[in-house]
C-alpha cells in the first residue's frame, strides 16, 4: 500500500515533504510518521519526546481530519491515506 | 451618512461594497492585540479601508530588532512605546477614523474590558497564552476572532465564529514552545493583510470567510494549503453545545 507524509513549516525544513511510503499492513500513524523522522534527529526531536510519543502540540491530520495525537499508536494507516503532520506557528 | 471627503477617499472600495459596506465599516469597531509584526499591516490597512473606530493594544517599546517587520515603527520610533508610534503613524494616514492606542499588557484580568464592545478581535499576538485569552472573549462575547500566526516564512490564518466555526482551542490545544522566532517582514506581510482582508468581509458582508479552514502559507515554496478544521466537542472553551450563533456580515 502507498501512503503519503506531508510535513509543513518547521517539520518541512527538517524532513522535506510529501514523502510517498509503502508501509505494511496494520502500521500505525505514530510508527509511521516515527519511521520517517528518524532520517533526521532534529526532525525526530521536534516532532517526538524521548519516549517517542508525539508531542503535545504537533498537530496530526488523516485525509483532512484530525487525528488526536494519543490516538494514533492505535491507529492503523490504510491505502491512499494522506497524513498531515504540522506544529502550530506562534509569532506575530 | 459618509461625507463628500469620504465618498471621495473610498471610492474605489465603494465600488465593490457600496456606500452601505463603507458604512458599516465607517460604525464598526475592531480590536487589534498587538501592535507589531502582524498588527501593523493589519492596523494600517483596516485604518485605510475606514473601519471607523480601531483600538490597538501593545505593552512593549519599539527595539531596533523590530524594524525589519513592525512597519507601523520607523528608525526614528526606536525606544518609543508602540502605542505611542501606532497612534501617531495610523492618525496620520486617516484622520477620519478614531485610533484608540492602550498601552497594556493584555491579561485574564483585563482582557473582557479591553475588547470592551468591539465588533471583532484581530489576533495580532506573538504567543498563545494570550491567543487563548482572547479566544476566550471571543467565545463570550459571540464576536469573530481572526487568527494569525507567522515563523520564518511559514504563517497560518483562520477566522473563528463563536458557536459556527471551531474555535482556537479546538484547533490548536497546546501552545507550541517558546522561541525567538525568525521571521522576513513579508510574511506577516501576506498573514496579517490576509486578517485585514478577513475583517473588511466579514463588516461589509462580502464574499466566504475563512471560517472552519486553516490556510497555510509557505513563502519557500510560495505555496499555500488550506486544512478544513472541526469543532471539538469537549473543547474546554467551546464545548458548550448552547454557544450562540454568530452570522457573517450582520451586525447590531
Amino acid at each position: 500500500m502507498s501512503v503519503k507524509v506531508r510535513f509543513f513549516a518547521r517539520f518541512r525544513e527538517l524532513l522535506g515533504t510529501d514523502i510517498i511510503t509503502e508501509p505494511q499492513a496494520g502500521t500505525t500513524l505514530s510508527a509511521l510518521v516515527l519511521g520517517i523522522a528518524q532520517k533526521n534527529k532534529e526532525g525526530r526531536d521536534a516532532i517526538f519526546d524521548e519516549q517517542g510519543s508525539f508531542r503535545e502540540f504537533v498537530i496530526l491530520m488523516r485525509n483532512g481530519k484530525r487525528v488526536e495525537t494519543s490516538d494514533a499508536g492505535k491507529t492503523a494507516v490504510a491505502d491512499g491515506d494522506e497524513i498531515a503532520v504540522f506544529p502550530p506557528v506562534a509569532g506575530g | 451618512m459618509l461625507s463628500e471627503r469620504e465618498l471621495e477617499r473610498y471610492k474605489r472600495q465603494i465600488l465593490l461594497f457600496g456606500e452601505e459596506g463603507q458604512e458599516r465599516l465607517k460604525k464598526s469597531h475592531i480590536f487589534i492585540a498587538g501592535a507589531g509584526g502582524l498588527g501593523s499591516p493589519i492596523s494600517l490597512y483596516l485604518a485605510v479601508a475606514g473601519v471607523g473606530t480601531i483600538t490597538i493594544v501593545d505593552m512593549d517599546v519599539v527595539d531596533q530588532s523590530n524594524l525589519n517587520r513592525q512597519i507601523l515603527h520607523y528608525d526614528r520610533d526606536v525606544a518609543k512605546k508602540k502605542t505611542v508610534s501606532a497612534l501617531e503613524k495610523l492618525q496620520a494616514i486617516n484622520p477620519d477614523i478614531t485610533i484608540n492606542a492602550i498601552d497594556a499588557t493584555i491579561s485574564a484580568d483585563n482582557v473582557s474590558k479591553l475588547v470592551g464592545r468591539a465588533d471583532g478581535i484581530v489576533d495580532a499576538m506573538d504567543n498563545y497564552p494570550v491567543r487563548y485569552q482572547l479566544n476566550r472573549v471571543a467565545l463570550e462575547k459571540k464576536i469573530p476572532f481572526f487568527h494569525g500566526a507567522i515563523r520564518g516564512f511559514y504563517g497560518q490564518a483562520t477566522t473563528i465564529l463563536p458557536g459556527k466555526t471551531p474555535c482556537l482551542e479546538c484547533i490548536f490545544p497546546k501552545a507550541p514552545p517558546k522561541e525567538v522566532f525568525p521571521v522576513v517582514g513579508a510574511t506577516p506581510g501576506v498573514i496579517g493583510t490576509v486578517q485585514a482582508t478577513e475583517v473588511i468581509k466579514y463588516l461589509t458582508g462580502q464574499g466566504s470567510l475563512l471560517d472552519g479552514r486553516l490556510f497555510i502559507w509557505d513563502g519557500l515554496t510560495s505555496t499555500s494549503e488550506e486544512i478544513a478544521v472541526c469543532r471539538n466537542p469537549s473543547c474546554p472553551a467551546c464545548g458548550d453545545p448552547a454557544a450562540a450563533h454568530t452570522k457573517p456580515g450582520k451586525k447590531k
